[in-house]
């Protein structure tokens, strides 16, 4: 069976060893297996649990968390050599040399599950009450994302398509005028990031903050797109408070409204 | 006019018994699809070779019958074709609920899918489950599809939550094919360029192999090369899963509206035009 050993910076101060069938306790109290004497560690912090042949930690929801491998774990399935750090003491755990070492993939192959959908969406409602619906569905288009012009023409145009084409062809979701701007001049594509913009066609390539696209670029809250003679604004309510309504007469941008 | 050459394969890997995924790939069509099944016995099998099957045909049929054909689903913010996909993701959603309802030992099957369906100038991305898809423009990768698990869900939610999780979680789906009577797909539809390449697999590959990997062995490689070598990697470090890997590439996007031989045309009139003025 695994041996556990608790170390204080590099020096050992203890041994424990772990037995089938049998849970061990670490914490800061005394009614603990293995005792920590240190205010980083909880009073009952982390215990490992003895399951078939093999041994699982499991964090009892410690203040400061639990630790393998410097990664924070919830629950971990131990292996050979992993080093579980608590507050700054560690713990090795480790099989004697020669022991049969039982073997993980027999039958613990990672195997996908299905999340019963509406049991999953109430637990998450249950322990976090506070998230919004929406904000789980995630992939759902926000109508909060829009154009606005800002020249050569007049309105706003809100993304709510998947895929927004602009350009001169009068079927287009904006239609521009312009000696040289293409048939479909360019396209506003959700993506599960956000919104990007592609050049698609036409002498007279778009331009996000004056720079010419190549390909396609993600647009970010305000960017200012030029197309021939139109110029555009993109706006991303969801991920900003500031709502630009007002375009500032001198600079020919919008001015942040006063609060 | 989109020309499009690509590759794809799967194995069952080192650990498995049997292969749980499913492919789909037609050049002519536009589209390419990937499944990974799963439920106890051979209902993994079934259900992801269902979602494959039912997809492919709804799409051939959609393409035979032009624009009048009907679509199960109409959602006015997605274009014609991108109807299409959803409504095959749609029927095949239901083809394996009701095959799980009507046999004992295909209860509680379930499969992923991850499809892209190519029109003309762009393409569609659509996907349920983890399975994912991604893009490789101007030398860069990213994940164009949305992974349906409680971890990926957690991390959009709450970050700190999320690490927190085991990585027991990293495989327990929030939506899957046919475990309910309806499922909703992500569906995103992207302009499409030249040497632009994408990249469907399974988790069986992604769970091995980071994004610059896959990166790094499509660019070094030819795809038929890329996707063995993509095989090969995932079962080096463990096989544990089926691995399946789509690699396609556009070749060619002829943009109709501007090409040299419609410019010459137009100058050759204007020549044409100051010569005849000039004798005049």
């Amino acid at each position: 069976m695994p041996i556990l050993t608790l170390k204080f910076k590099d020096s050992a101060i203890g041994e424990y060893q772990l037995q089938k069938g049998l849970s061990l306790t670490i914490g800061r109290r005394t009614n603990n297996d293995v005792v920590i004497e240190n205010l980083a560690v909880s009073g009952h912090h982390a215990k490992i649990d003895s399951v078939g042949d093999e041994f699982v930690l499991i964090d009892l929801q410690s203040k400061n968390g639990s630790f393998v491998n410097e990664k924070i774990v919830n629950t971990h399935w131990l292996t050979d050599g992993d080093i579980i750090n608590i507050g700054k003491h560690s713990l090795t755990f480790k099989y004697a040399d020669g022991e049969q070492i039982p073997d993980a993939d027999s039958d613990k192959i990672e195997k996908t599950m299905i999340m019963d959908t509406s049991q999953y969406r109430s637990m998450m409602k249950k322990s976090q009450p506070n998230i919004p619906e929406s904000v789980i569905k995630n992939g759902e288009i926000s109508s909060e994302c829009g154009l606005a012009f800002l020249a050569g023409g007049h309105g706003k145009i809100d993304l709510s398509n998947r895929i927004t084409k602009i350009g001169k062809h009068p079927e287009s979701d904006v239609v521009i005028k312009g000696m040289w701007v293409g048939q479909t001049a360019a396209a506003i594509s959700k993506r599960p990031d956000g919104f990007y913009i592609s050049y698609v066609g036409g002498l007279s390539k778009p331009k996000i903050n004056d720079k010419a696209i190549k390909h396609s670029v993600i647009l970010n809250d305000l960017d200012v797109i030029d197309i021939g003679p139109a110029k555009l604004q993109f706006h991303d309510l969801s991920h900003s408070k500031t709502k630009i309504l007002r375009i500032d007469k001198d600079t020919g941008r919008p001015a942040p409204e006063a609060l | 006019m989109i020309a499009i050459e690509s590759a794809g394969i799967t194995h069952v890997g080192k650990k498995r018994k049997g292969n749980e995924d499913a492919l789909f790939l037609d050049d002519a069509l536009g589209l390419y699809v990937v499944a990974d099944g799963m439920g106890g016995h051979l209902a993994g099998e079934i259900a992801s070779q269902l979602v494959v099957k039912t997809i492919s045909q709804h799409i051939l049929q959609a393409k035979n019958n032009g624009a009048s054909g009907k679509n199960i689903v109409a959602d006015n913010t997605l274009s014609h074709a991108a109807n299409q996909l959803l409504s095959g993701i749609q029927l095949s959603n239901k083809v394996v609920h009701e095959a799980s309802l009507d046999n004992d030992s295909f209860r509680g099957m379930g499969s992923t899918v991850s499809a892209v369906y190519f029109t003309d100038g762009t393409f569609i991305v659509a996907n349920v489950g983890d399975s994912p898809i991604y893009l490789i423009r101007d030398g860069k990768i990213k994940l164009i599809s949305v992974l349906h698990t409680v971890l990926a869900e957690q991390a959009a939610i709450d970050p700190a939550n999320a690490e927190k999780l085991g990585m027991e979680f990293r495989h327990v789906l929030t939506r899957a094919m046919g475990t309910e009577s309806s499922v909703k797909a992500d569906i995103y539809e992207i302009q499409c360029f030249k040497d632009d390449i994408l990249v469907i697999s399974s988790d069986g590959l992604s769970d091995k192999a980071s994004p610059d990997e896959i990166l790094t062995l499509v660019n070094q490689n030819g795809l038929d090369t890329a996707c063995r070598k993509l095989v090969e990697l995932a079962n080096d470090r463990g096989g544990d899963d089926n691995v399946t890997t789509i690699v396609l590439k556009i070749k060619k996007l002829k943009n109709a509206r501007i090409n040299l031989s419609r410019i010459k045309a137009i100058t050759g009139r204007y020549f044409a035009r100051l010569f005849s003025s000039a004798k005049t």
